[in-house]
């Protein structure tokens, strides 16, 4: 890991900022903690300058926003952890690389991976931000739909203020953006249309947490009766959220670009894809070898189930390499005596299980 | 009741006066739909977990979640169980409102509700019939800096409804329940500008608490309270009705007191129904913006209750006094059969208020749906207003239905009548089926717009509209009883031309209302003509 680092270093020493931009990313704010802004009150621009894998225009956001910043490195935390647990069973099973570029080269490539991976991050900042609206932690969270801070009490006591699932799918749509938007390739390249697959892949991760939080409403008329009604959006589970997205995953839309600078379908036969779905324009790289080109880790040394048939069973994940057999011992609390928070009293128990690794 | 202004009217007053009534309904609907915002906010928290590191110190700590004393927090439960701290020291902070704002008196009530987000754990499930206690507290502070007094404290229980929608297997831990929303607090002012909620869940094993109501991640709370648009723009349509009820209330009871006979039992009802809706209408919710007067919410469910009462008591009496048979009723005695499910139901509807909102004066977190006996007793209650309810409509139909068998009798003996006995059969007619008409479309408009309101509620999720409608919903139907009870005094008050006539058959001595509606009518010069006019067209439609 520290001699990736030392790498990116040099790689920065010799000015080659292209391939720099190109690896790192916002994600590495999940893998850096972020510093809380209230110790950083008077210098507060080298928190943003500090901060790795920031677009410019993304520096800036953090300058205006920047309370704001260490609740995207928790999105970007849950929107990782999310991931790995949608992909625990596959082949590319969403492993993070190192602290800068997150996941590796593997989102060089505009496969279905990486259209999950853009879409669940997205979304995880969306869901991060109005979480974070709710707790109190950002002070210019609902009211700020307009950009008046002088009539902020005003609209208050008028009207109330704006839902916080709308402020945080606003800031997302901001920030994250804020990467694909500041470049400017020519109609028609390969990178308009990554950067086109990227926009569309953002879109669909923030409408599914926006599409997956309901309507609850409360009826509070006269004597309790339901003349009165009030309503809210609340979020839905983050898990939930995964599992659409990993959804959209299964039916992502194969992709290319046109002369005119649109995304269309390979396949003309489909219906084309909504603002909610997934689209990609690459085939996905193999993922059974290690291989530096495209990032691939490959699946030597994963854990495999040897009864399973699915993508889990040792058949198919290990690729026909087959797999070693080795006893461990775990050891493990149980019989826990738990109470709505943490657990009081525990055994320990040691277990012999037989577990299985790629070859 | 004689000869009435509407029997008198020529027909283009008659729709002056309704056009007008209109122009005045629409403007209603268009103050709430344009000018108010939505009647009510819901503003969500989520409860900051605060380890309580002061409890040996005991309960003169508030643990605030942000700001400058905010206290000692922990992001999830993972971090509590490394760290080694108990569920006991964990409290639950929530301030309302959020950073940068303030409550204010404009809110009028604020009524919070408590989500809990329970997750999924194979071997810490939800136990059945799980309750989970609460231990709350309520401060306040009008400003930043001063220190937070009680307000309230309570120890609670409320029943957890939850259902896991997943198969209860190892793959699904972690996954939330769907849980009811539970309610928490209620106040019927909102006098101070910051509040602070601290929620503890106890566990004791020994005693069963909070034991069984598996792994809570966090506690969720809803605020609602109603807009001060909202406020502002009720508060001036009710500064603006008052006068313009009063004193049609009192031009109408001048009328009545200028003839020599006694008031009869409609014209009281009439009066009597412009008195509930002044009640009603007396702004005295200004002085909530001053005073911290909790028992606002109670004392406006009362004033409404009233109107309703009253108003179910009018079309009755109403009902019964131009039946055409030959009874003679004019005493309020006469219709105990009918008023008396009224009386009842809006007593028991004043009882479980009384028990939900006057509790809730001393103890704001107190519900009378959270224990079992409290639900019985309050369903008992809304069941017998319900039963009594349904009697009344019962009652009412039949009565209606008895007026028109009777109509349709005598206006098929109406050429055979003498002319006299014709227009006064005819006034009644067209009086009847008048009000008939109006409370009709009232009636309708009120329901139409009730589920106009709930309906596009339900569906709401992105757009703005359905806003307007709610305010336009209260505002419009708000104003069209005022007019509905404006134009029943108006209309129904004595003819000004019958005056004269009045005192002069004051000497003969015809005392019962029927005879005396006769004699008014005929030796009228140009009503009977402008009645005979109204009802034949009434006739032709």
């Amino acid at each position: 890991m520290a001699g990736m680092r030392l790498l990116l270093t040099a790689a920065l020493l010799c000015s080659c900022t292209q391939l720099l931009a190109e690896a790192n990313s916002w994600w590495s704010l999940a893998m850096n903690p972020v510093q809380r802004p209230e110790m950083y009150i008077i210098g507060a621009q080298p928190v943003c300058s500090q901060l790795p894998g920031l677009s410019p225009g993304q520096r800036k956001l953090c300058q205006l926003y920047q309370e704001h910043m260490v609740y995207i490195g928790e999105g970007a935390k849950s929107a990782i952890k999310e991931c790995q647990f949608q992909f625990r069973q596959r082949r590319w099973n969403c492993s993070t690389v190192d602290n800068t570029s997150v996941f590796g080269r593997v989102m060089r490539i505009g496969s279905r991976e990486t259209a999950f991976t853009y879409a669940v991050s997205a979304a995880g900042v969306v869901n991060a931000i109005s979480r974070a609206c709710r707790e109190g932690e950002l002070s210019t969270c609902g009211c700020s739909r307009t950009a008046r801070p002088k009539d902020l009490p005003r609209d208050w006591l008028w009207g109330g203020c704006g839902d916080n699932v709308e402020y945080g799918y606003r800031f997302a749509k901001e920030f994250v953006d804020a990467r694909e938007r500041e470049k400017n390739y020519a109609k028609g390249s390969e990178e308009q249309a990554r950067t086109l697959m990227n926009l569309q892949n953002n879109e669909a991760g923030r409408r599914a947490v926006y599409k997956l939080a309901d309507v609850a409403c409360k009826c509070h008329g006269v004597s309790g009766s339901c003349s009165l009604k009030t309503c809210w959006l609340q979020l839905a589970d983050f898990r939930k959220v995964g599992d659409l997205l990993k959804e959209k995953y299964d039916s992502a839309a194969a992709m290319r670009i046109s002369r005119k600078g649109k995304l269309e379908l390979v396949n003309n036969r489909f219906n084309s894809p909504t603002q909610e779905d997934l689209v990609y324009i690459d085939p996905s790289p193999d993922y059974c070898l290690r291989n530096e080109t495209t990032g691939s880790l490959g699946t030597q040394g994963r854990l495999c189930n040897k009864t399973s048939e699915g993508m889990d069973g040792c058949e198919l994940m290990c690729c026909g390499r087959g797999y070693d057999q080795f006893k461990s011992v775990q050891v493990e609390r149980c019989h826990c005596k738990f109470h709505w928070c943490c657990f009081v009293k525990c055994k320990k128990c040691t277990e012999v299980v037989d577990q299985y690794i790629c070859k | 009741m004689a000869g009435a202004i509407i029997e008198n009217m020529s027909t283009k007053k008659l729709c002056l006066v309704g056009g007008i009534l209109l122009i005045f309904q629409v403007i209603a609907f268009l103050v709430g739909g344009l000018i108010a915002p939505s009647p009510t906010t819901a503003v969500p928290y989520l409860s900051v977990k605060c380890v309580d590191i002061w409890k040996n110190h005991h309960k003169t700590k508030w643990l605030m979640p942000w700001g400058l004393n905010k206290c000692e927090k922990i992001r999830d439960l993972d971090e509590a169980m490394s760290r080694q701290i108990e569920a006991n020291d964990i409290v639950f902070a929530v301030h309302i409102p959020l950073p940068n704002k303030e409550m204010s008196s404009w809110f009028q009530f604020m009524l919070v509700i408590l989500q809990l987000d329970i997750a999924f754990k194979k071997n810490n499930e939800i136990k059945d019939n799980a309750e989970v206690t609460l231990d709350v507290s309520l401060a306040y502070r009008d400003d930043m800096s001063s220190d937070w007094k009680e307000m309230a404290h309570a120890i609670e229980t409320r029943k957890l409804k939850c259902t896991f929608a997943s198969p209860k297997t190892i793959e699904h831990e972690g996954r939330y329940y769907d849980c009811d929303v539970l309610p928490l607090m209620e106040i019927g002012t909102v006098a101070h500008k910051f509040y602070l909620i601290n929620i503890r869940l106890p566990v004791n094993e020994r005693k069963l608490t909070n034991v069984g109501i598996g792994e809570i991640k966090d506690i969720r709370l809803v605020s609602i309270h109603q807009n001060g648009g909202f406020t502002k723009v009720w508060f001036a349509m009710k500064t603006f009705l008052t006068p313009s009820i009063f004193i049609i209330m009192v031009w109408y009871w001048r009328r009545i007191k200028m003839m020599t006979r006694a008031p009869v039992l409609l014209e009281k009802v009439i009066f009597a129904l412009g008195i509930s809706m002044t009640f009603i209408n007396i702004p005295v919710e200004w002085f909530s913006i001053g005073f911290d007067w909790t028992w606002m919410l109670l004392f406006g469910d009362i004033r409404q209750g009233i109107f309703y009462a009253m108003l179910l008591s009018f079309w009755i009496i109403f009902c019964g006094e131009h039946m055409m048979d030959q009874n003679e009723r004019n005493r309020l005695s006469g219709y105990w059969k009918q008023v008396g499910p009224i009386a009842v139901g809006a007593f028991c509807l004043f009882i479980f208020d009384m028990c939900e909102r006057g509790v809730q004066l001393k103890n704001p977190f107190y519900s009378i749906w959270t224990t079992d006996v409290g639900t019985e007793l309050a369903m008992a209650f809304i069941i017998v207003a319900g039963i009594c309810l349904c009697l009344y409509f019962l009652f009412l139909c039949f009565m209606v239905f008895q007026v028109f068998r009777n109509i349709s009798g005598k206006q098929s003996s109406l050429p055979a009548m003498s002319k006299a006995r014709r227009l006064h059969y005819e006034g009644l007619i067209f009086r009847f089926k008048f009000l008939m008409l109006i409370t009709l479309a009232c009636a309708a408009m009120t329901i139409i717009f009730f589920i106009v309101s709930q309906v596009t509620e339900g569906h709401w999720k992105w757009g703005d509209f359905t806003v307007q409608v709610n305010s336009a919903f209260f505002t419009g139907i708000y104003g069209m009883w005022n007019l509905y009870v404006f134009a029943l005094m108006f209309l129904y008050a004595p003819s000004h031309k019958n005056y004269g006539e009045d005192q002069s058959n004051g000497d003969l001595g015809i005392n019962t209302g029927d005879e005396l509606q006769l004699t008014t009518t005929i030796t009228h010069v140009d009503g009977p003509t402008e009645v005979y006019k109204l009802a034949r067209k009434e006739a032709q439609e």
